[in-house]
């Protein structure tokens, strides 16, 4: 058995348990912040300061495997401010970023926010935000599941998850319909296959057996 | 990081790799392939089924795990509740995952007020979990014909013609929605979409986006769902009940406010059930890898609303779920990595099956090698094969892994297993539900005004999924069924009733059923297995 403390109380659990489940096993009927339970949504994320140590971490709560001396809460909500848009209303959304990120202006590059679970350079991101390399930041942010974690420690009130999700959105709305796409809406469009799957709906079990494996070796 | 016995087990993959790339392995007949599902996949262990005595699909066959749930009552004094309305609106959409977000995005635009109630957080669903991609016939080689034919054979023709009919035609348009949308899906130098190859495919036709496609597809539609002051949300409110009126028509639900504690009845004009599949059963014991709310609510609620089902005895079990570390024992790792060429490698170094199977082949294969006392054991007694996933590091490129998987590159970075060094001990994993609530090409199950959209339906995927199909099926059916219900709103609903549960629970009273289990599980029962 190990001793933690957990949510603010000293308790014993059995070795091996990761936060969440040292919580169930404790008798915490914890759903919220529950989520996919492999790592991957960022709903249950956790704050936890290590035996000795003086640098309070942050990681997933289904993630985390809980050791001696160890001091954890969930964390799995921060409040941060969303801008309300409609992005296909919008021309260019990237000229209006400042418009509903107007603190991002403000951010003076103190790397407060690089405590991402998933590593990610958040300061990174959120500088070239600031100056224009709008489809680095789009690169980076892909692995961001959305915490918010980043956003909770910035002293500005900036929230670097939604306005990389912003720019994500502009960065992929402004590229052109890809031609493979294109081509292929265009010969749907002309109907050609609707012929073909009148005659599929005709066939028989066995008839479609044969029509899918001729279509195949096509 | 690996124990000494698992490290010893290591050396063989190493030192067998060389031998292995050298060697390819042929394609299972016909014949092979019926002998190792019959006598491997957990399909076909007739134990673990037996027949309903209740309801529309009395007689079927279904996993205990399910005829439990529909062989039984529910928490809710079903006499007692009020049936006042705490809400109205035009459409009811229950689930947060892709498939309702998608339902109530285009129920509101032909101007439905919609209501989208959650079990958990807005996008807490398989939905997130979806690594891998979505199959779109969007290549010059590839048609939307050939999807139809390689969907239909996967399925083992068990899949209805029409509904896959559906899919396949949509796909080209649900891309470019979502493209429309802001979803940036990877792209190749001439900035065509990027599509690949899959087991079963005849023609690359999965798209993602690096390996966490589900992920940055629901950011986007989690984002778009804010846009519009036409759409309420309701999360940590699972349903528990649907509501019918006198005719038997669905009209709104009993949901669960889990903060107060109480129920809230809601009318609504039309329903969308999309509350996803059942992992969480973990059927036969297999580990899952979906999310916490997937306990097979949807069948559930709609079968006692009359609402018939279909092949309830057939789940995908992925073929590579995680087996260690202990705390990770479930969690997929993509099947993008099998499609590559990744080894699949038992306990004395040996490949055993054709990596580009079908899901279902292959994870009876690696069941087959289990059970033959050809697996490698953890320190906690699961037994799992070799992945061998630093051999396309070899075949491909260096430095491939990181660059192409991320997602996964981290997930175990966390572990201190590095993927580019180190094969991962695997299993196969409860994925998908394979059946489930019978739909037409309008997504409307035998229930009027009961729509369903996402794993919850069924007659698409037949009794096997082709990977990437079922992305593509829960926006393609969400919208569907978004745009179906939302004609439904000048309707005028009934007063709500929940007749059904009581002629329903008179016929297993009749049977003299008098089940302990409670459904719907809305969440499930957690045993820490390392006491």
């Amino acid at each position: 058995m190990l001793t933690i403390e957990l949510e603010g109380r000293k308790i014993k659990v059995p070795e091996g348990l990761t936060v969440i489940e040292a919580l169930w096993d404790t008798g915490h009927d914890v759903k919220r912040g529950i989520g996919c339970l492999s790592g991957l949504c960022g709903a249950c994320t956790v704050a936890y300061l290590e035996a000795g140590a003086q640098r309070v971490k942050f990681g997933l709560g289904c993630q985390t495997v809980v050791a001696e001396g160890m001091n954890v809460i969930m964390l799995p909500y921060f409040p941060s401010r969303m801008a309300r848009y409609d992005m296909e209303s919008m021309t260019s959304p990237l000229q209006e970023l400042a418009d509903h990120y107007p603190e991002l202006a403000t951010c003076n590059d103190c790397k407060a926010c690089n405590i991402c679970p998933e590593w990610i350079d958040v300061a990174g991101f959120v500088k070239t935000s600031r100056e224009g390399g709008y489809e680095s930041t789009a690169e980076k942010v892909m692995g961001c599941h959305m915490c918010g974690l980043c956003a909770s420690r910035c002293p500005k009130s900036i929230a670097p998850q939604y306005v990389g999700l912003y720019i994500q959105r502009s960065c992929a709305r402004q590229r052109p319909i890809p031609p493979n796409l294109a081509k292929r809406l265009e010969q749907m469009a002309v109907l050609a296959e609707d012929s073909e799957f009148a005659q599929v709906a005709a066939l028989n079990q066995a008839e479609l057996e044969v029509y899918c494996r001729k279509i195949l070796d096509s | 990081m690996y124990p000494a016995d698992l490290l010893k087990s290591l050396e063989l993959v190493h030192s067998t790799r060389e031998r292995r790339m050298a060697e390819s392995l042929l394609r299972l007949e016909e014949q092979q392939r019926n002998e190792l599902l019959k006598t491997y996949h957990p399909d076909y262990k007739d134990a673990a089924f037996r027949n309903l005595r209740v309801g529309a699909n009395k007689g079927d066959r279904v996993t205990h795990e399910f005829a439990d749930l529909l062989e039984s009552f529910s928490d809710l004094d079903h006499a007692r509740i009020n049936l006042q309305p705490e809400f109205t609106t035009d459409v009811l959409v229950l689930g947060g995952g892709g498939a309702g977000v998608t339902a109530a995005l285009f129920a509101e635009s032909l101007g439905a007020r919609v209501l989208l109630a959650t079990k958990l957080r807005l996008g807490n669903s398989n939905t997130i979990m979806a690594l891998g991609g979505m199959q779109a016939s969007v290549a010059e080689e590839d048609s939307p014909l050939r999807h139809f034919a390689d969907t239909m054979i996967a399925g083992n023709f068990a899949g209805s013609a029409s509904l896959v009919k559906a899919l396949v035609e949509d796909g080209p348009h649900i891309v470019k929605w979502l493209l429309d949308i802001g979803v940036n899906f990877d792209r190749n130098v001439l900035g065509n979409l990027a599509t690949k190859k899959a087991g079963g495919l005849s023609a690359p036709r999965i798209l993602s986006i690096g390996d966490h496609t589900g992920l940055n597809i629901m950011k986007v539609l989690k984002d778009e769902m804010r846009k519009s002051s036409r759409i309420e949300l309701l999360e940590f409110t699972p349903a528990v009940e649907l509501t019918t009126d006198a005719d038997g028509a669905c009209n709104g639900a009993i949901l669960y406010d889990l903060g107060r504690r109480r129920h809230l009845a809601i009318q609504a004009k039309a329903v969308i059930l999309a509350t996803g599949g059942a992992g969480r059963l973990h059927n036969q014991g297999f580990p899952t890898s979906n999310n916490f709310g997937a306990t097979g609510d949807a069948v559930v609620l709609a079968y006692r609303a009359g609402a018939g089902i279909e092949g309830m005895d057939s789940f995908q079990y992925h073929p590579t779920g995680v087996m260690f570390p202990d705390h990770m024992v479930g969690v997929l790792v993509t099947e993008a990595i099998r499609s590559l060429g990744a080894h699949l490698v038992n306990g004395n170094g040996e490949r055993f099956v054709n990596e580009l199977e079908t899901r279902d082949l292959v994870a009876a294969a690696i069941i087959r090698e289990v059970e033959g006392g050809r697996g490698v054991r953890t320190p906690s007694g699961k037994i799992g094969v070799w992945l061998d996933i630093p051999v396309l590091e070899e075949l491909l490129e260096k430095g491939m892994l990181k660059k192409r998987f991320p997602s996964l590159f981290k997930q175990f970075r966390r572990v201190k297993i590095d993927i580019t060094k180190r094969p991962l001990l695997i299993y196969p994993t409860l994925h998908y539900q394979n059946g489930g609530i019978l739909i037409d090409e309008r997504g409307e199950s035998t229930v009027s005004n009961l729509f369903v959209a996402g794993e919850a339906a069924g007659g698409i995927h037949g009794r096997n999924r082709a990977m990437g199909n079922s992305l593509l099926d829960i926006f393609v059916f969400g919208r569907r069924a978004g745009l179906a219900s939302a004609e439904r709103r000048f309707a005028v609903p009934g007063s709500l009733s929940l007749n059904h549960v009581t002629r329903y629970y008179d016929r297993l009273k009749s049977l003299r059923i008098s089940s302990v289990a409670k459904s719907p599980t809305l969440f499930p029962e957690f045993i820490v297995d390392k006491l």
